[in-house]
């Protein structure tokens, strides 16, 4: 019979992936609607995208780890397949988001 | 130092091109005997594209400002206005993606159709993602240049 067992972290990690993707680009969206944001994250490091960065991979690990804490520990339930789709959906949506967003304000 | 940092941002991002798509080709024939060189050619990719993404990073934060000024008094102001202005956000979802390769790859994937659909399906968006980065690094390239001789080619 087919394993379809995959670990913990590639199913937390996943869905923050694709959380964080579509969350990168409405940080995007917010630093250049409003300019009281990126003279804010300016602030936090000295460059606003030094710490788009850091927020990013910081909610990164965040989330991957509260997904892990899912269950009692044991992690999100959901099929491997629908996970490989939330990936894809949410990094598309990102990218298509950022590089939509600047074809539009340019 | 400026050139050689470039350089390096482009060599290591290739390096991470080419370990993503050896990674991909490894996958699709999974099996036990590559399964060793599956989990360490998505840990070479995925350091490859980070130490990428961190000389990037700081030549973008230290250096960039003047090429960025040259850019905008050029006939290429898209190079910064839309193509670096791009760049600088999506990688991060590359990077992000890159980090979840060693975590995807550590599955049975020889045993487990559905993981390796999973890996593949990164793989390809890394390789696309990084693919996409290195096109926009030549227009910002070219954008320097056509504004440094004084007409468009």
């Amino acid at each position: 019979m087919e394993n379809t067992v995959v670990s913990k972290h590639t199913l937390s990690f996943g869905l923050s992936l694709a959380v964080c993707a579509v969350l990168n680009a409405l940080l995007v969206i917010a630093k250049e609607e409003r300019k009281g944001v990126v003279d804010g994250m300016q602030k936090i490091t000295g460059h606003q995208w030094i710490t788009h960065v850091a927020i990013v991979l910081v909610l990164f690990a965040l989330f991957g780890w509260l997904f892990g804490g899912m269950n009692n520990g044991q992690g999100p339930k959901m099929p491997v397949n629908r996970l490989t789709i939330t990936i894809l959906a949410g990094v598309v949506a990102g990218v298509v988001t950022i590089v939509g967003f600047y074809l539009i304000a340019d | 130092m400026k050139e050689v940092l470039l350089l390096s941002h482009v060599l290591f991002g290739v390096a991470g091109i080419i370990a993503t798509v050896w990674l991909f080709v490894d996958v699709l024939n999974a099996n036990e005997g590559n399964r060793v060189r599956i989990r360490w050619m998505s840990r070479a990719a995925a350091l490859f594209l980070w130490v990428a993404f961190v000389i990037g990073g700081y030549w973008y934060v230290a250096d960039y400002k003047a090429d960025k000024a040259v850019i905008l008094k050029g006939p290429w102001p898209f190079a910064h206005n839309y193509f670096m202005e791009t760049k600088e956000h999506f990688v991060i979802t590359l990077l992000l993606l890159a980090a979840y390769l060693p975590i995807s790859s550590c599955n049975n994937l020889a045993a487990n159709k559905e993981a390796r659909r999973l890996v593949l399906c990164v793989a390809a968006l890394v390789a696309a993602l990084a693919l996409m980065a290195e096109g926009h690094g030549a227009i910002i390239a070219m954008g320097v240049k056509v504004a440094s001789l004084g007409t468009p080619h």
